[in-house]
């Protein structure tokens, strides 16, 4: 199924017009950005990358920013403390991504947006969206525990699909490193995230 | 038991069948019970260990309606669900069971069905609308006691699709296998030349030492494999 989805998704950028791999010109590659010692490396997506690459990052943007949402929400309004944390690493660490991948896009001369459109193209609708977010804050105490926890639980269960899907199909060393760890750490969510559904 | 068959009998008889006749398509939608824990959701969450796919997709247990089985037999390498000689930690429960479904997208929903054997003990109209979260359901057990194998089908309303968890349950204490006991998950210890450690709690201050450098806490976590922190600058500070 995830080799349709693929397929689907890679004839879907075949018609916007994006042929398969692509290379950037040299000279334009994101390098010396002016990191001083303090600052981490910026990754920087070397130049051949291919539609899944893209696709990948175009669909993690939209991903990432639905996350940092309703992390977000849950940063206010989760009671358990172990929740609380967890929406606040979460919600650090998916803007640090999201900024990593809008350089890789901006690199390679990609648009940030679509990438709802691509999760739409797979036939399903996505888990989250600004209303469903937008409910959870009705909600409050162990109610509101339950739904943030079964939320991001299936939320990253996605990501990690994405992710597997990327590491088999992508080229890009860096967008492939970048799934690996994707897949890890939110697998490494779910597992809190399950532990804390249990004990609710 | 007698009583119960004859009320799963009512209720196949005041459910009307229906026929879908959809285009054949695939699901994109997926979904599993999250608690009480399933086979599945123990793969994924480390009880049971090296499952294969559901390890990473404890989502994706997709078949045709109608399977008896804990795999959905779309993918092979869920297989493993059937495999009742694994340590499968059973939920001890009254005859009351709640039981909550955690999804990582959405489809229009037929219903939800929960066998035991080949008793239906529990049916809940999707009303034909994509679920809204949290979605819990509470089932009458009476009848059964003992360790059980109760077996929750999502019967997705426009594919031919279903998805399947098995869980594993002690009713009423009685009989049955004994529990394993529950594994833990042990911090992984701490890589050559520094503290930090996957698994472990660090408050938002605390000081590791990672590949020869010393960072700062600068959020609390349990860390997490790919949480390294030259991988997770907005978690550790160099200093």
């Amino acid at each position: 199924m995830k080799r349709l989805v693929i397929a689907i998704a890679a004839a879907v950028l075949a018609l916007a017009g994006c042929g398969g791999e692509a290379i950037v010109p040299e000279g334009q590659g994101a390098h010396g950005h002016g990191a001083d010692s303090a600052a981490p490396p910026v990754p920087t997506a070397s130049a051949r990358f291919n539609d899944a690459d893209v696709m990948f990052v175009q669909m993690m943007v939209d991903h990432l920013q639905l996350g940092i949402s309703l992390s977000q929400v849950a940063m206010a309004k989760a009671t358990k403390q172990e929740a609380k944390d967890l929406a606040g690493a979460i919600n650090t660490t998916q803007r640090e991504e999201l900024s990593t991948l809008k350089s890789w896009l901006k690199l390679w001369g990609k648009p940030e947006e679509g990438g709802a459109n691509l999760h739409a193209a797979h036939g399903g609708q996505p888990l989250l969206d600004d209303k469903v977010i937008g409910e959870t804050k009705e909600k409050s105490g162990a109610e509101f525990d339950l739904t943030f926890l079964n939320l991001m639980a299936g939320h990253q269960g996605a990501a990690v699909e994405m992710a597997l899907a990327e590491k088999k199909d992508g080229m890009n060393p860096e967008v492939t490193a970048y799934a690996e760890r994707v897949a890890n750490t939110r697998q490494g969510q779910i597992q809190q995230m399950l532990k804390a559904i249990s004990e609710q | 038991m007698i009583k119960h068959a004859r009320k799963a009998a009512f209720l196949f008889a005041a459910i009307p069948v229906f026929l879908f006749i959809t285009p054949v398509g695939t699901a994109s939608a997926h979904g599993y019970v999250s608690s009480p824990p399933s086979r599945q959701a123990q793969c994924a969450s480390g009880v049971v260990k090296n499952c294969g796919g559901p390890e990473w997709e404890p989502q994706s247990n997709e078949g045709d309606k109608g399977k008896t089985t804990c795999a959905g037999g779309d993918r092979s390498d869920f297989n493993v669900l059937d495999n009742d000689s694994l340590p499968w930690q059973a939920t001890s429960t009254g005859t009351s069971l709640t039981m909550t479904w955690t999804f990582t997208a959405r489809h229009r929903t037929r219903d939800y069905e929960y066998y035991i054997g080949g008793t239906r003990v529990g049916f809940v109209d999707g009303g034909n609308a994509a679920p809204v979260d949290p979605v819990r359901h509470t089932i009458n057990l009476s009848g059964f006691s003992g360790r059980q194998k109760l077996r929750a089908v999502w019967n997705i309303a426009d594919t031919v699709k279903a998805f399947y968890s098995c869980i594993d349950i002690n009713i009423n204490g009685g009989g049955g296998n004994p529990t394993p006991p529950p594994t833990t998950t042990n911090p992984t210890p701490p890589p050559v030349g520094g503290t930090w450690a996957a698994n472990t709690y660090y408050a938002t201050g605390a000081q590791v030492t990672y590949g020869g450098s010393s960072y700062k806490c600068l959020q609390a976590h349990t860390s997490l494999t790919g949480w390294e922190p030259p991988n997770a600058a907005s978690l550790w500070q160099k200093i």
